[in-house]
């Protein structure tokens, strides 16, 4: 069974040929290139990957992103993202899948009301023509929402059961002003001690067609490597979501530094010690592979 | 205070619930609902905001600090209808932790899945459900699986589906119904599938234990505690 980190960044330099923004974490002239990535597949034995957009919706910044799955067709698959209020997503949505190794999009808002307690139609969302183009073009929605939104997600997800959908990062959901950068260039996600996402994301469990990231441990860890805080939430996924529908995956290349991507590829059995071989195989790769149709090597 | 009849005290042992039909009735459940509905109201878009921030869960909302707020929420606590068999349950020695005053938004999934609260390990654990308004079936009532208290039961797994636990109760009540149950049992809120949020108080109770709860935790309504029993109650000292 292949070993498959499920979500990841890799950007080169900005040049007039590959445009992409730039910050201060990821300046101009940083890269960490596919190359880099490769490497490190290489030594800790991960077969295939999937490489995400890190920032920059327009389509020319997606060039570095087609170039890399270009190259190697059979090692990645791609997840792009869409301008926030784009008039047409369905047109750039169309454009970046089209015999790209693109496979879906990223999201983290959903234009719904902000209110729970509100009158939910999901064809007033603002998404609902991204979920609509999903479902039509079996299109993966790759979905990091904003705490204010999680509740809408099983309404479009109730009404679109055909879409493919992952929660990144332990299925959390970020408050806003939580978010930071650390002393390594990581991002960071302050949250509460009592797992708010057990009444949110974590319900979506019942939808079968819901998987969840086991990564991003780093970012609302309040220890270090290998992140036993966090063990009682990776326990809960499984026991929620089962050995079948959990993904690993690292988040290179904010893990590089600390704490380095060999340690990332022994998290799971760190955080899950009990799993089956057979579990822990399908965590590390088998059920990335299924659900997001990896080719075969 | 009304003790628990044989039967009530058989069906606790056995099976980890009683249901109290019209606990409260009347002035106090008109006076309960309207001091419910105004705090709730309050204390709405404060939540909202913490649900932004990512400091509250986004399918539910408790109005912080009840007691402070209206006696009414204080007066429940040891309410004539159903005090008599926590004082019975608990040796006379009970003692009150928290109130959940909870709103419970109507959404596809329950805010919840099913759980037990606390291990066989811990004192004696109570929590008693008063609805605030009518809970019809299917509108997020309180579910329980009975005898699941007892040691040894089980083992429990969680099912996706509330519905799939087995040998299960509903409990759909009107207003003013108290569901008191076990906490090292199984139970949870079952899917809304209304309009219709559910309004509900959760007391939780437990057998005293010294040093459970300081005498500083329900200070601020001491004033409102003026019985030696209330104020062992709410672990307020002599």
């Amino acid at each position: 069974m292949p070993r498959i980190d499920a979500h990841l960044h890799v950007f080169t330099k900005a040049s007039p040929e590959f445009p992409r923004e730039t910050s201060d974490v990821w300046p101009p002239e940083r890269e960490e290139p596919v190359e880099k990535l490769l490497g490190e597949m290489e030594k800790n034995q991960i077969d295939q990957a999937v490489l995400v957009q890190m920032a920059g919706t327009s389509l020319d910044e997606h060039r570095y992103l087609l170039q890399c799955l270009k190259d190697y067709p059979n090692r990645f698959l791609g997840i792009g993202l869409i301008p926030q209020g784009h008039p047409n997503p369905a047109e750039h949505m169309a454009q970046l899948t089209d015999s790209t190794g693109i496979i879906g999009f990223r999201l983290s808002t959903f234009g719904g009301p902000r209110d729970i307690f509100a009158k939910m139609d999901v064809s007033e969302f603002e998404t609902y023509p991204i979920w609509q183009y999903a479902a039509e073009h079996d299109c993966v929605l790759w979905l990091y929402p904003q705490a204010i939104e999680a509740h809408l997600l099983p309404y479009l997800i109730r009404a679109f059961p055909q879409v493919r959908v992952v929660l990144n990062h332990l299925a959390m959901t970020p408050g806003k002003g939580k978010f930071s950068w650390d002393e390594l260039g990581r991002p960071q996600i302050q949250v509460t001690s009592y797992n708010l996402a057990m009444h949110t994301t974590y319900r979506l469990a019942r939808f079968e067609n819901v998987t969840v990231h086991l990564s991003g441990q780093y970012a609302f860890s309040k220890e270090g490597f290998p992140y036993q805080d966090l063990a009682g939430w990776h326990r809960n996924l499984f026991n929620d979501f089962g050995p079948k529908r959990l993904m690993w995956a690292t988040d290179f290349p904010w893990i590089l530094e600390d704490p380095g991507y060999d340690k990332l590829t022994t998290i799971i059995e760190k955080l899950l010690p009990n799993l089956s071989e057979p579990e822990l195989a399908d965590i590390m790769g088998g059920n990335a592979k299924r659900f997001l149709r990896f080719p075969d090597l | 205070m009304i003790l628990p009849t044989p039967e009530q005290k058989e069906q606790w042992e056995e099976e980890g619930y009683l249901v109290f039909e019209n606990a409260i009735q009347g002035e106090d459940l008109k006076r309960l609902q309207s001091a419910f509905d105004y705090w709730a109201d309050a204390c709405k878009e404060d939540w909202l905001d913490r649900v932004e921030a990512g400091d509250a869960a986004a399918t539910f909302y408790d109005i912080p600090s009840p007691f402070e707020k209206d006696s009414i929420f204080i007066d429940i606590v040891d309410y004539s209808s159903y005090y008599g068999a926590l004082m019975e349950f608990t040796d006379h020695d009970l003692i009150i932790l928290a109130p959940q005053v909870r709103t419970v938004a109507p959404w596809p999934v329950s805010y919840t899945g099913w759980h037990p609260d606390v291990p066989q390990s811990n004192p004696l654990h109570i929590k008693v459900q008063i609805y605030v308004n009518d809970v019809a079936p299917g509108c997020g009532e309180f579910a329980f699986v009975p005898r699941s208290h007892k040691p040894g039961a089980g083992p429990y797994t969680r099912p996706l589906r509330q519905e799939s636990m087995p040998g299960h109760k509903t409990f759909s009540g009107k207003a003013g119904t108290a569901i008191m149950f076990n906490s090292y049992g199984w139970h949870v809120s079952m899917d809304n599938a209304s309009d219709v949020p559910r309004k509900s108080i959760i007391l939780i109770y437990e057998k005293r234990t010294p040093g459970r709860i300081g005498p500083e935790q329900f200070a601020s309504i001491a004033s409102n505690c003026q019985t030696p029993e209330r104020r062992k109650l709410f672990s307020l000292g002599d």
